[in-house]
């Protein structure tokens, strides 16, 4: 027969056992998320890697993307790259440098190229890939790719004098969807 | 016999030469193995000379290959990719879709990197200045053409199809001209060098056929001269045998003819009754006894010789006494010739071993080489034989030898070979009237070559001969019994 002392120091073996393992699997819950690293995270400006131009201020690269300048400073035509509608570098575009939604920012094009104001039309291209291909291949292409996307073919160039990564910057992609 | 004694006078029989021409027919001999070996000579050159230039065409045209027609696939290959390059550019212009202006940019991008892989291949195969200077011609063009590609390219993605079908008409196109005719004149650089090339495989193909069309004339020449050689060489022994034949009729016709004149005398005179008293008409009687025995024993002599020529006969061989025989020849030998003042003297060794073949053979060999001896002794009428054991030439053999020695004429070196020639008789005893039929020598030849054995002379000019029997001892000759001995023509005391 178990004696009752025996019985008392089992049980309150057994509470603390439970507690701590109650304890534990809290203090797990309540930790953060992992987060994706910076390269997935930021979202490069890029342009053709004879583009002498090396920084812009947000403020210029909304004007950029808005149409409103016509040439870079060497001469060659602006040709803006944007991606097919759904793709998150897309959204974050919209959000971060348009302001705009997706109907705002095809009628801005539409009534801007009737009016004459806009001097761009831009192009939409399927996959980042494209995208950067496109700017490789045109001199005067300027686009967006997730930081991880960005390879030696093409140059990202600084935002108010912050690069991907960088702390200030303020372009942010959100996690990638499987399309 | 090679040197038979004169019976009576005769003369050689006019236009026949006693020598025979044997220089033609060895001449003859040598020249048809001399031409065999020159033909082969010349095969074995054809097939150097052949292989040679086979060997210098394969080389030729493996050149051809890798350096000409090997590089002419390269340019055409690279002219493929030039067109490609433009092709791909131009397609770009025929649709809006900026996706398919990426796609498009990729596959100009694709075949210009193979044409700039192929000029760079092209400048590190060049061997030639002309060669390097082409290559770096379109290597120059080429970079001049991809700038002017590259901004049609800009002006395509960019949307702008009019700025970029001016940019290629006006420039695009006169920079790929260049690049088209670099590739043109690279195309005719290789045309030559593989043009040379044909042309040195085909110089070496034809020089190979007249090589090998001249050798084989010369073979062909020599093949015939050989072929004509070892015709004249027949034709020349045939006509050596019917001379010496009709040599030989002429001779024994002669010799038949003396004693049959000695019968016929003889005959007549019994038959005429000339010859009445009884001690005439046995002198009468022993004549033509002895002048048949001699006529019979000249037809044994040639019939011999016929025997004698096939030497396969060794059914009758056995083990033989040769001091019985050497005694029992010369007995018979000496009572023909002592009358005529002749001395022969034998010497036998002790303990003479025995020999194999056929008694009545070995007589008939013994006897031809004392008679030979005893026609040649001259003044001296001394004949010597003597029997001892030898050494023989062969390894591991035991002969015995037999010389019969004379001081006689001799023999004159030239003639030495041909004394065992049958029907050969020297100029000298021609001409000395010495009567024979030539068979004697070559009766005995034949007998001791029958018996594995072999007949050898030396004689000096003037001073006499040896002729030597050498007979191999029988192997099993302390075991065997000598047979009886049976001498042809021998008169046994």
């Amino acid at each position: 027969m178990p004696r009752p002392a025996h019985v008392l120091f089992f049980m309150v073996c057994a509470a603390l056992l439970w507690g701590a393992l109650l304890s534990c699997s809290l203090g797990f819950a309540q930790l953060p998320a992992p987060e994706l690293p910076a390269a997935e995270r930021n979202l490069a400006i890029v342009v053709n890697q004879s583009n002498p131009v090396n920084d812009l201020s947000m403020a210029d690269l909304r004007r950029v993307f808005l149409g409103e300048r016509g040439h870079w400073p060497n001469g060659r035509r602006i040709t803006l790259v944007m991606l097919e509608p759904g793709w998150p570098e897309r959204a974050a575009v919209l959000s971060g440098v348009y302001h705009m939604d997706e109907t705002e920012f095809n009628n801005h094009f539409l009534h801007g190229l009737f009016t004459g104001e806009v001097f761009v039309s831009p192009k939409t291209l399927a996959t980042p890939e494209g995208v950067r291909k496109f700017i490789f291949n045109v001199p005067g292409a300027i686009g967006y790719l997730r930081a991880s996307d960005v390879d030696k073919t093409v140059k990202v160039i600084r935002i108010d004098e912050r690069l991907p990564g960088d702390k200030g910057y303020k372009l942010h992609v959100p996690p990638r969807e499987n399309r | 016999m090679g040197r038979e004694k004169a019976s009576g006078a005769r003369k050689a029989m006019p236009g026949m030469r006693s020598r025979p021409a044997h220089s033609w027919g060895r001449f003859s001999r040598y020249s048809s193995a001399l031409l065999l070996f020159f033909i082969l000579c010349a095969a074995t050159a054809v097939g150097l000379f052949a292989i040679r230039d086979l060997r210098r065409a394969d080389l030729d045209s493996q050149n051809m290959y890798t350096g000409s027609v090997l590089s002419l696939h390269r340019i055409a290959a690279l002219q493929y990719q030039t067109q490609e390059t433009r092709r791909s550019t131009l397609y770009a212009l025929s649709t809006a879709d900026s996706n398919l202006h990426v796609k498009y940019a990729d596959q100009s991008r694709e075949a210009d990197h193979l044409v700039s892989e192929g000029i760079t291949a092209y400048l590190a195969n060049a061997r030639t200045p002309n060669e390097m200077d082409i290559g770096r011609r379109l290597q120059r063009d080429w970079s001049t053409y991809l700038n002017v590609r590259d901004e049609v390219l800009a002006s395509i993605l960019e949307g702008s199809t009019k700025e970029a079908v001016d940019l290629d008409l006006t420039q695009g196109v006169q920079s790929f001209d260049r690049v088209r005719q670099d590739l043109a004149e690279i195309e005719r650089v290789y045309d030559q060098q593989a043009s040379q090339q044909l042309s040195n495989v085909d110089a070496t193909s034809r020089r190979t056929i007249i090589r090998v069309g001249a050798v084989l004339g010369i073979t062909l020449i020599l093949a015939l001269a050989s072929v004509w050689a070892i015709q004249r060489s027949r034709m020349s022994n045939a006509i050596q045998l019917a001379r010496l034949q009709m040599e030989f009729l002429a001779s024994v016709s002669h010799e038949l003819r003396t004693p049959l004149a000695v019968i016929s005398s003889a005959a007549d005179n019994i038959a005429d009754g000339l010859v009445k008293e009884k001690d005439d008409v046995k002198k009468y009687g022993a004549a033509i006894q002895s002048q048949s025995r001699q006529m019979t024993e000249l037809v044994d002599q040639i019939l011999l010789f016929s025997a004698t020529k096939d030497r396969e006969n060794h059914a009758a061989f056995g083990i033989l006494d040769l001091s019985e025989i050497l005694r029992s020849v010369v007995h018979q030998a000496s009572e023909l010739v002592s009358a005529a003042g002749f001395h022969i003297e034998l010497e036998i060794a002790p303990g003479l071993p025995s020999v194999k073949g056929d008694a009545s053979a070995l007589a008939r060999c013994l006897q031809n080489m004392i008679v030979n001896a005893v026609k040649y002794s001259g003044k001296s009428r001394w004949v010597g034989v003597k029997a001892f054991p030898g050494g023989s030439q062969l390894p591991g053999r035991r002969e015995i030898q037999i010389a019969v020695t004379d001081k006689g004429i001799g023999i004159a070196k030239p003639e030495l070979p041909h004394i065992f020639e049958p029907f050969y008789r020297s100029p000298a005893v021609v001409a000395e009237q010495i009567h024979g039929t030539g068979l004697g020598l070559s009766v005995a030849k034949n007998i001791a070559e029958a018996m594995a054995g072999h007949l050898s002379v030396a004689s000096e000019l003037g001073a006499g001969s040896v002729f030597t029997l050498h007979l191999p001892i029988a192997v099993d000759a302390e075991s065997q019994v000598p047979v009886e001995i049976r001498a042809e023509g021998s008169t046994e005391k």
